[in-house]
């Protein structure tokens, strides 16, 4: 017996050691699933997250980069607080040493205070609420009596709380530091915050557990997206304490805390640590745990209360309750007005139950955009009229940007584990997947009609430059729509256990990225900077719509991937490659020459054209691609009929263009300058004539074109085709270049060789020279 | 009918189903037997083009299961091992939905739901979100949204698992009198008794290779001569390698 006795007393610490050690070894795991994430380490069948190399050394990275920001933050909030609470005397940047004023004191326990609201509502608000299954369900199952079960959880609780230590050690370091320590301050200040861990712990426990015996799961999952918004705006609220230019109202409420507040424990732990002598010191001290020690107390007592009944509530799971009710007057009262379709219907009704969703999709966002603005000053209320159009066009197009990467890029993990039931319909996942981009795309528009409608408001007018503005953020919103959905196949793992292993960051950064692109269409200063930037989106939303279609049967399959094709993106990297190729050989001939001779752009664009050509040929051939375009083929001879009627249309269409810029005298000077470089340089034929037509036919026509005519109708896919084509060349030859693509690709898709566009080029680039040299 | 054309499978090295070469005529009720991890869930992930085959192909009334997989889902209802439903939707509201993505009118689709929720005894819970659905719920919930669209073709993976036993017997009988009636209905089970009495032909799958088919019959005489399912279970799944 004694031996069993001696067991069950040692297993005390330990108990609360293994559970301690439990949980942060779950963290480490999370971490390591979050950093390690590599697409073959994830395609493999077993349960190990692959290599682990540099886990540690990326966890005390960010460790350290947290520590250090919020240090910064906490750094620069005692230096507002005490220019703000002290008498004036000291330098702009000081920070105050040594015994505290009360001002100064009061100031800092009201911080200290929010920042323990911010350590329990942080921690209250992690995915763990949501989630159905509930630990203490399985810990109860342990050889462990109550109390000292509740006591492990409320330790293990205090020291696994992330949020709490990133916010509450570097201010904690701080605070001992103007307290007079030195070297001693990170371990004072640690010390100093486990009073206020465990009181944090306590209350997270007691609400949580309140919380999950009294409600059911979905409301729990509501309360769990509400907590989350106010967490983050408490954040927002303390850091602002700590922002070169600190938020007036806040600053304020520091001046007027209260005195009681004071002698509770985030007061105490400052009064503490500040005391000017070791007996005050030790007076505060006592004071403080006694204060913890008794809310422990107190709490274990409402926690055993609480639990009195088992850990799982009679009620949790939903009854039937409001069955006959829900059941019939819905069916009949929606059956009359039915918008959208089945699937969209099904995300309107999410949408509507689920507070989580829809904080997430439509609440976020605004939040998040409206709280950089104001962070970074760029709103002041007084000025609000003053505000430019295109920071309104930017606004106007980052909440929709946000709102539809909370959304419209996370479709699938939205479907998460269901997603099966959608591969037993009979429709296509695009099909699905299209109808959710249209809905999120009409979602996300009502944010910049709302932004431009205020801004008209404010204004009282609307001038020209605004209403173009509008026209391209509602432009940009669809395409980013499609660019979010198509990128979110890529970025989402929807059957991922770990919430947040279901998002891949490197795609969540891409699409900010590429949103980020689109607001040079605002800034830039030439319309057909705009333009170009437009129709690139355009046409990326498709590159990438194509490869996640080519992606989605393989969506579930943890080790096949698609075989290779010719894709649209393939044409977009092939173009860039074109012309940067181009670029750099030109500078060597430079470097080396000193001067620009026709020669040398014929041979560094000969250069690009083939080294292009080349690789993408070798690059095909070596992933077996399928449908590479091809220069001949049978019945050649159509095709060469075919090139000469398409080449001379587009001739014609350029002569006209000629002509009528001649009598319009319009661009007169570009086109002299253009001719005279032309009857000097006999090279610039060589290049129009020859070179040109091989290489950038088959840019344009076999893996632009070719790329968007797999997912696209024939007469769609030329005119996009043509758009790009237009855009890379010249402002002053855009419009017949266009015309030279649409023939063009109408001669490629009817004969399905290279041949002919190529022939049509060439007859195009001779008679458009001939004419300009002869003008 | 269910034509499996040299259909295989790897996961890197790791071979999950040996090219299969198997031919599940129409009307006929297939049990597909096999120790866990034998590749049972895997033959049927590509079935339902969850999965891609890494080789060969399968074919469901002359339609290519990866090629042509909207098609195909016309023709199939499908019930996985362990449903997972939408959260925030009730019941009755993901049957409607699957039988509208069906191609069902409104209508038609509520009243189809109705039905089938009252024959698997689903309505006194149709009105609860499904996410909170005990296991045998989920799974009927799962049948129901494989039967919804009176397919001709059913691929049920273990189809009475987590079931009362009265509720597994109902759903047994209303499987024998879909195949009496011509449905084609591909199962996988471990419960031995459950295919001998309903199959009319079984296979037995090992490591991902088909090690034996035919009736419960043919399979008792061929393998044991005379003994039990169980005992031909034992036999041909026995870890030595020259069975």
């Amino acid at each position: 017996m004694t031996g069993g006795s001696a067991t069950s007393a040692a297993s005390g610490s330990r108990a609360v050691w293994l559970l301690t050690h439990l949980r942060l070894q779950r963290l480490a795991n999370q971490m390591a699933l979050v950093y390690n994430r590599r697409r073959g380490a994830r395609k493999g069948r077993a349960a190990t997250a692959g290599k682990q190399r540099n886990r540690w050394v990326v966890s005390a990275a960010v460790a350290f980069f947290m520590l250090f920001a919020y240090g910064n933050i906490a750094r620069q909030s005692i230096i507002n607080l005490h220019r703000a609470l002290d008498p004036p005397g000291g330098s702009r940047f000081a920070m105050p040493s040594g015994a505290l004023t009360e001002a100064m004191t009061r100031g800092l326990a009201m911080e200290w205070s929010l920042l323990f609201v911010v350590a329990i509502l942080g921690a209250l608000a992690t995915r763990e609420l949501a989630q159905p299954d509930w630990d203490l369900e399985w810990l109860v199952t342990l050889p462990m009596r109550m109390p000292l079960l509740l006591w492990s959880r409320l330790m293990e609780r205090a020291i696994a709380n992330l949020i709490g230590l990133v916010t509450l050690l570097p201010a904690g370091t701080l605070m001992a530091w103007i307290s007079g320590y030195r070297w001693t301050a990170p371990l004072v200040g640690a010390v100093g915050i486990i009073p206020l861990l465990l009181l944090a712990a306590l209350f997270r426990t007691l609400i949580d557990t309140g919380l999950r015996m009294s409600l059911a799961p979905s409301k729990l999952r509501n309360l769990q997206a509400v907590l989350s918004v106010l967490s983050v705006l408490l954040l927002y609220l303390v850091i602002s304490i700590g922002l070169p230019q600190p938020l007036a109202f806040v600053m304020n409420w520091a001046g007027h805390f209260p005195a009681w507040g004071c002698w509770l424990p985030p007061g105490l732990m400052v009064r503490a640590i500040n005391a000017p002598d070791l007996p005050a010191a030790a007076l505060f001290t006592l004071l403080l745990i006694s204060e913890v020690g008794i809310c422990v107390w107190i709490g274990l007592a409402v926690l055993s209360f609480q639990l009195r009944n088992g850990v799982v509530a009679a009620g949790s799971r939903e009854t039937g309750r409001s069955a006959v009710r829900a059941g019939n007057s819905e069916t009949a009262s929606r059956s009359g007005v039915l918008l959208g379709s089945v699937v969209q219907r099904r995300e309107l009704r999410l949408l509507g139950r689920d507070r989580s969703f829809l904080v997430q999709t439509l609440v976020l966002p605004v939040i998040i955009v409206f709280s950089q603005i104001i962070f970074q000053g760029r709103i002041h209320s007084s000025t609000l009229a003053g505000v430019s159009n295109a920071t309104v066009a930017s606004i106007a197009f980052g909440i929709a940007a946000y709102t539809l990467m909370m959304s419209a890029f996370q479709t699938l993990n939205s479907e998460g584990g269901a997603l099966w039931l959608l591969f037993t319909v009979p429709r296509s996942i695009e099909s699905v997947l299209r109808e959710k981009a249209q809905l999120w795309a009409v979602l996300a528009l009502a944010y910049p009609l709302a932004v431009f409608i205020i801004a008209v408001i404010v204004k009282r007018h609307a001038d020209i430059e605004l209403v173009g503005f509008a026209a391209i953020v509602l432009l940009g919103v669809p395409i980013y729509a499609a660019i979010a959905v198509a990128l979110g196949v890529f970025g989402c793992d929807p059957l991922a256990q770990e919430v947040r292993s279901k998002l891949r960051p490197t795609y969540v950064y891409l699409y900010m990225m590429l949103a980020g692109l689109y607001t040079y269409a605002i800034y830039a200063s030439e319309w057909w900077q705009k333009i170009v930037v437009i129709v690139l989106s355009g046409l990326l939303s498709l590159a990438l719509w194509q490869k996640a279609r080519d992606e989605l049967p393989y969506l579930l399959d943890p080790a096949a991937s698609p075989p290779a094709r010719v894709s649209t993106s393939d044409g977009i990297i092939a173009a860039m490659m074109f012309f940067v190729v181009q670029g750099i050989t030109l500078a060597i001939f430079m470097a080396v020459t000193h001067h620009l001779s026709g020669k040398a752009i014929v041979i560094a664009y000969s250069v690009a054209g083939a080294s292009t050509f080349a690789l993408f040929q070798l690059v095909y051939w070596r992933s077996k691609t399928v449908d590479i375009p091809q220069i001949f083929g049978p019945g050649m001879l159509t095709a060469v009929g075919w090139g000469i009627g398409a080449g001379l249309a587009a001739a014609l269409a350029g002569a006209v263009y000629l002509y009528a810029l001649r009598r319009l005298d319009l661009l007169q000077d570009v086109m002299h300058e253009s001719a005279s470089e032309l009857s000097t340089n006999p090279w610039i034929f060589v290049l129009a004539v020859l070179a040109a037509p091989i290489f950038e036919e088959f840019i344009f026509r076999g893996l632009i074109f070719g790329g968007l005519r797999r997912s696209l109708d024939a007469l769609p896919a030329i005119v996009a085709s043509a758009a790009v084509f237009a855009i890379v060349h010249p402002p002053a030859s855009m419009i017949p270049v266009f015309g030279l693509g649409l023939c063009a690709a109408l001669a490629f898709d009817r004969t399905k060789m290279l041949l002919a566009p190529m022939i049509a080029h060439a007859i195009y680039n001779a008679v458009v020279l001939a004419l300009q040299v002869r003008m | 009918m269910i034509e499996f054309l040299e259909l295989s499978k790897s996961y890197g090295t790791f071979r999950a189903l040996a090219p299969l070469t198997l031919t599940v005529p129409t009307g006929e009720m297939f049990g597909f037997l096999g120790p866990n991890g034998a590749g049972k869930t895997t033959t049927i992930r590509m079935m339902m083009s969850i999965l891609v085959p890494s080789g060969g192909s399968v074919r469901i009334a002359g339609l290519d299961c990866h090629r042509d997989a909207a098609e195909v889902k016309r023709q199939v209802g499908y019930l996985p091992d362990s449903p997972i439903f939408y959260d925030y939707l009730r019941g009755r509201e993901i049957l409607q939905f699957i039988g509208e993505m069906h191609g069902l009118t409104r209508a038609e689709s509520s009243v189809r739901a109705q039905r089938l929720m009252s024959e698997l005894a689903l309505d006194q819970v149709a009105e609860e979100f499904a996410v909170n659905y005990s296991m045998g719920m989920k799974k009927k919930l799962g049948l129901a949204c494989a039967l919804i669209h009176e397919p001709s073709v059913l691929i049920l993976d273990e189809p009475t698992n987590g079931l009362d036993p009265r509720a597994s017997r109902e759903v047994q009988q209303r499987l024998r009198a879909s195949a009496d009636q011509g449905t084609t209905i591909f199962l996988s089970t471990h419960i031995l008794e459950m295919a001998e009495r309903l199959c009319s032909r079984i296979g037995i799958i090992h490591r991902g290779e088909l090690v034996a088919t035919g009736s419960p019959q043919e399979l008792k005489e061929k393998v044991t001569s005379g003994g039990t399912l169980e005992e031909v279970f034992m036999a041909v799944t026995a870890e030595s390698e020259d069975v």
